[in-house]
């Protein structure tokens, strides 16, 4: 817990609150020295060691600032590697990322095509900073590679998102001969659900951190704006939407505090955590507008740049839909 | 203590294995029937020494630690057991208000019956007074050695049954509404004192009105001072909320079976809407399970704040009325034939019946609105409304 703390003060003290979206490049510059991205590095391979409530503390506070810098896809990144004994270049490769190179793992799917000549070609979706990564750690479809973005038949497209708060892009493979293997078709399956599991814990982070600061932010705004000679925090009908919106956030909250630190939590479980807040993220950030009137509609006012973030955190790794329907699924089997 | 902790649950677990009364749902179909249940269950779980966890060390089976009161209540529910809903207001509200606030001839009196199975209700709402509980009119005089006392008590529950009753009455109505208020200790069997059962849109009498004419108390059944009973009546309040929604919640996590028995019935295993609402009532319950986790370990870690509670009450109720509503809509018309309900719970599976008792849990105990109010102006600190606006 002590650890816990640290971490959260620290990262609070690097990273003020209000300060929204500090600049991306400094931001990851700092979080490397600050050893961020050796957290979850076992000290076997020279890192902290630290657990998932680690990781998890520090993707709530980049949540509550909405980090631009992409400190999940890069978490992803190096257990994906650490996880790849048998790569020969692992130990390099793991002190390169360590020491703060980024090779981001793709949070969206791929379709990609194999050809008989062992080349790939298609495109992978969902990189987030893709234009500062030497590489990407990328599920093909013979096991997952480690893909240098300077290799020949990898280039990279930016797309342009509604979040402002983070960059994504495409990769694309076309007749890419993947050389640097992390494991085998068979051995991608369990890793795959590793990766997500984390991933899924990760988002809901960042939901969680973002949509307190949402909060915080409409809760000071309705105490000062003054409508019909009242400041309108005073109006009850307008006080019961906000104890609404802390009420979601702290059960969402403590689902995933739950679940982080159960190790037999499954993947579907890790899913409906995530889903749960991003949902209550999503409401959050709609009272947020709401309640800010026409100010909350401007491009100049954060608000919108709450909303985007909750919106696309709703996309990535899978969206609601597919995953209530699984929990679903998976609960009404459980009780067969 | 984590390996004390597994000893006990150890224990109950098979002492339930045991004892626990089987198939009291369909016992529980006619008042009487509810009435007889619930008495002899609390009387095995006294015997045993898991009825009062939560009393002092000089009672049987108390001086339990909040963790060890949080293994009792989580086997209970697993088990499904009926839950202590007779005994409720005797073994917390009565208890506590005893307990810290009575004198020692009160409690050397009043404690022991209460394991031997006396029965208290709550005279604290009026009409008029529900949620504003200061609102209070009920008069009580002192003539004597005796309080007189006039008035009207609404949704005491299960005050039909009771011997007697936590009464709050005015003594006073000058200053603030708060001041002036006295509390009583009432034989409900005293002359004056008539009780009419309130028949619920569940079918249930679960609540009671209590008519008072000029019923008279003695003075030595108050407790604490005249005109300091609102100060006494936060301790009877306080007394239970944690463990009571820590079990309601993981009863309700067991009750989702409910729900998948009316999926397969009606044949929608395949139908994603279905599962997807299904899988959205899920997240929806064990997220509340997480948090009344969370709240009962700060309570244990000494860490609680204000607000906790409030939130954790319409957390539950919200999943509540979602898990009946939705086992209402997947039963199709099946539940729109009345069928007989069980007295007293919550998660009979007459989803009719429990999804109408759902609203109980967002109205009583602070509805959903006034927790809203305290949510809003206690944790977040936003402006209070100001006194005395006047229509």
């Amino acid at each position: 817990m002590i650890e816990l703390n640290e971490l959260t003060d620290a990262a609070q003290k690097a990273f003020p609150a209000g300060s929204l979206s500090p600049a991306r490049d400094e931001s990851w510059r700092l979080a490397a020295e600050m050893g961020w991205l050796m957290v979850r590095l076992p000290e076997a391979d020279g890192g902290l060691g630290f657990t998932r409530e680690a990781s998890t503390a520090l993707h709530l506070e980049m949540g509550r600032i909405l980090s631009a810098m992409p400190l999940i896809p890069a978490q992803l990144g190096l257990q994906a590697m650490a996880a790849s004994h048998d790569f020969a270049e692992r130990a390099e490769w793991l002190e390169r990322l360590a020491a703060g190179e980024y090779a981001p793992l793709p949070m969206l799917g791929a379709a990609l095509t194999p050809s008989p000549d062992g080349t790939v070609s298609g495109t992978i979706s969902g990189v987030f900073e893709a234009d500062m990564a030497a590489a990407i750690i990328a599920q093909l479809p013979n096991g997952y590679a480690l893909v240098p973005l300077d290799a020949p038949g990898v280039s990279i497209v930016e797309r342009a998102i509604w979040d402002p708060s983070r960059r994504l892009f495409d990769v694309i493979l076309d007749g890419y001969t993947p050389t640097l293997m992390l494991t085998d078709a068979a051995g991608a399956k369990a890793l795959h659900d590793q990766l997500s599991g984390e991933a899924q814990l990760a988002l809901a982070a960042d939901c969680i951190g973002a949509a307190g600061a949402a909060l915080d932010m409409t809760i000071e705004y309705m105490k000062v704006r003054r409508q019909f000679d009242r400041p309108i925090a005073l109006f009850q009908a307008l006080k019961h939407r906000a104890a609404d919106m802390k009420t979601k956030i702290t059960v969402a909250e403590a689902l995933l505090w739950k679940r982080v630190r159960d190790e037999s939590a499954s993947l579907t479980d890790l899913a409906a955590t995530k889903v749960l807040a991003a949902e209550a993220f999503r409401f959050v950030t709609e009272e947020m507008v709401q309640l800010h009137g026409g100010i909350g509609l401007t491009d100049e006012h954060p608000c919108h740049l709450f909303l985007k973030r909750a919106l696309l955190n709703l996309q990535l790794c899978g969206n609601a839909d597919l995953w209530n329907e699984r929990v679903g699924r998976e609960a009404l089997s459980a009780t067969g | 203590m984590t390996h004390d902790l597994e000893a006990l649950r150890r224990d109950v677990r098979s002492f339930l294995k045991a004892q626990a009364p089987a198939d009291w749902r369909a016992s529980s179909r006619t008042q009487d029937d509810f009435v007889r249940t619930q008495r002899d269950w609390f009387g095995k779980l006294v015997h045993a020494g898991y009825a009062i966890p939560h009393w002092p060390a000089e009672y049987p089976g108390g001086g339990r630690s909040l963790a060890e009161q949080k293994v009792i209540y989580e086997e209970l529910a697993r088990a499904d057991c009926p839950r202590l809903l007779l005994s409720f207001v005797s073994t917390y509200h009565a208890f506590a208000t005893l307990h810290e606030c009575g004198n020692a001839a009160q409690k050397a009196r009043y404690l022991p019956r209460i394991l031997e199975g006396e029965t208290w209700c709550q005279g604290f709402s009026e009409p008029g007074a529900g949620s504003d509980l200061a609102a209070i009119k009920t008069r009580a005089e002192r003539k004597g050695d005796v309080y007189v006392i006039n008035g009207q008590k609404v949704w005491s529950t299960m005050a039909q049954f009771a011997d007697k009753c936590l009464l709050l009455a005015r003594t006073a109505s000058d200053g603030p509404k708060q001041a002036g208020i006295t509390y009583l200790l009432m034989d409900m069997k005293a002359p004056g004192v008539a009780v009419r059962p309130i028949h619920q849109i569940q079918g249930d009498e679960e609540f009671a009105e209590i008519f008072l004419d000029n019923v008279e108390i003695p003075v030595c059944e108050r407790v604490g001072e005249e005109g300091m009973g609102w100060a006494v009546a936060q301790a009877t309040l306080a007394s239970e909320r944690g463990l009571t929604l820590m079990e309601l919640s993981y009863r309700m996590r067991g009750a989702l079976g409910r729900v998948a028995g009316l999926i397969r019935k009606h044949g929608h295993e395949d139908d994603r809407g279905v599962l997807r609402d299904f899988g959205v009532l899920v997240t929806q319950v064990d997220a509340v399970c997480a948090l009344a986790d969370q709240f009962l370990d700060n309570r244990i870690n000494g860490i609680e704040r204000i607000g906790d509670a409030s939130i954790v009450k319409n957390a539950y109720s919200r999943a509540l009325r979602a898990y009946s509503a939705l086992g209402l809509r997947l039963g199709g018309m099946d539940e729109q034939y009345v069928a007989p309900i069980t007295f007293g719970d919550l998660n009979t599976g007459n989803w009719m019946a429990d999804f109408m008792n759902s609203y109980a849990w967002t109205i009583a105990g602070g509805s959903e609105e006034v927790q809203r109010n305290i949510i809003a102006e206690r944790m977040l600190e936003m402006p209070r409304e100001p006194k005395g606006w006047v229509l």
